[in-house]
């Protein structure tokens, strides 16, 4: 490969990892999140006013005591769905995160600021950056099937 | 009310983890990484058990976990690792640092709260 070429290739490669750094901080859904746990927040205190509601108010109404029980029911068992959701996409986003993080900080260390001219980033430099076992696996069924290809 | 101290570099992470906390009766500390967990021991924080991430900035999990034994407050309080890596050879390493535990992201909440409520319940 000529000086130009890998120039070229380098420029490419800093290019990339500016565009997926825009497409790391787009990702961000701490607001998304934010107003998942103040609904969660705020189904608890509704439940827990219905429990107080429950407790002071005389029952004249058989109906609706039974009503208020199974709002509250159904208030803490939407409040648990939401709670469950909220706490595994949030794991998943941070995952995905870092996966972002992995792309950046090796397209900038081929980009030609960070890469000396005459060496070579190889996949084990790349495995290098790995913070989880899944990308570990991905990387090795990647190298599997270009193998056999 | 027992206090967990959380350090995680991901904000969504650490508002999640604040939430499933306070919600099962905690009061939460938080750091965005290992310099600031140090700190918050050394500022008078005494947690009762200190969940961490491993992938962080300045100052990482596995550091994070050597410099807090060395403070005398800190010294027997279970730290657990909550992170991406489930690999053997990260746990090694986190386990001779003094990480007391593991869980492995994605985790459920009640397996959270289950080790939480272990080590430390909330009366």
């Amino acid at each position: 490969m000529s000086e130009a070429e890998e120039q070229n290739e380098g420029l490419v490669c800093a290019i990339l990892a500016e565009q997926v750094a825009i497409l790391r901080d787009r990702m961000d859904a701490s607001e998304a999140f934010d107003l998942l746990w103040q609904t969660s927040a705020l189904l608890s205190w509704l439940a827990g006013l219905l429990i107080d509601i429950d407790q002071h108010l005389p029952r004249t109404n058989p109906l609706l005591g039974k009503e208020r029980e199974e709002a509250i029911a159904k208030i803490t068992s939407i409040r648990h769905q939401l709670d469950h959701l909220a706490f595994f996409q949030a794991q998943r986003h941070d995952f995905a995160r870092q996966i972002a993080d992995c792309i950046i900080t090796a397209l900038e260390r081929l980009s030609s600021a960070q890469m000396p001219e005459g060496t070579r980033f190889a996949s084990a430099d790349l495995a290098a950056l790995y913070v989880s076992d899944d990308q570990r696996r991905l990387h090795e069924d990647v190298l599997l099937r270009l193998q056999t290809e | 009310m027992p206090t967990i101290l959380v350090l995680d570099d991901s904000a969504t992470m650490v508002m999640s983890l604040s939430h499933i906390l306070k919600g099962a009766g905690y009061d939460v500390e938080t750091g965005m990484n290992g310099r600031e967990g140090i700190a918050k021991l050394t500022d008078g924080v005494k947690p009762s058990v200190i969940l961490t991430d491993l992938n962080m900035p300045e100052l990482d999990g596995i550091g994070f976990i050597k410099e807090a034994r060395k403070i005398p407050s800190a010294r027997y309080t279970p730290i657990i690792v909550l992170t991406t890596e489930s690999g053997g050879r990260k746990r090694d390493e986190a386990r001779a640092a003094g990480a007391s535990g593991w869980l492995t992201k994605p985790a459920e909440p009640n397996q959270l709260l289950s080790v939480m409520k272990q080590l430390c319940p909330v009366k």
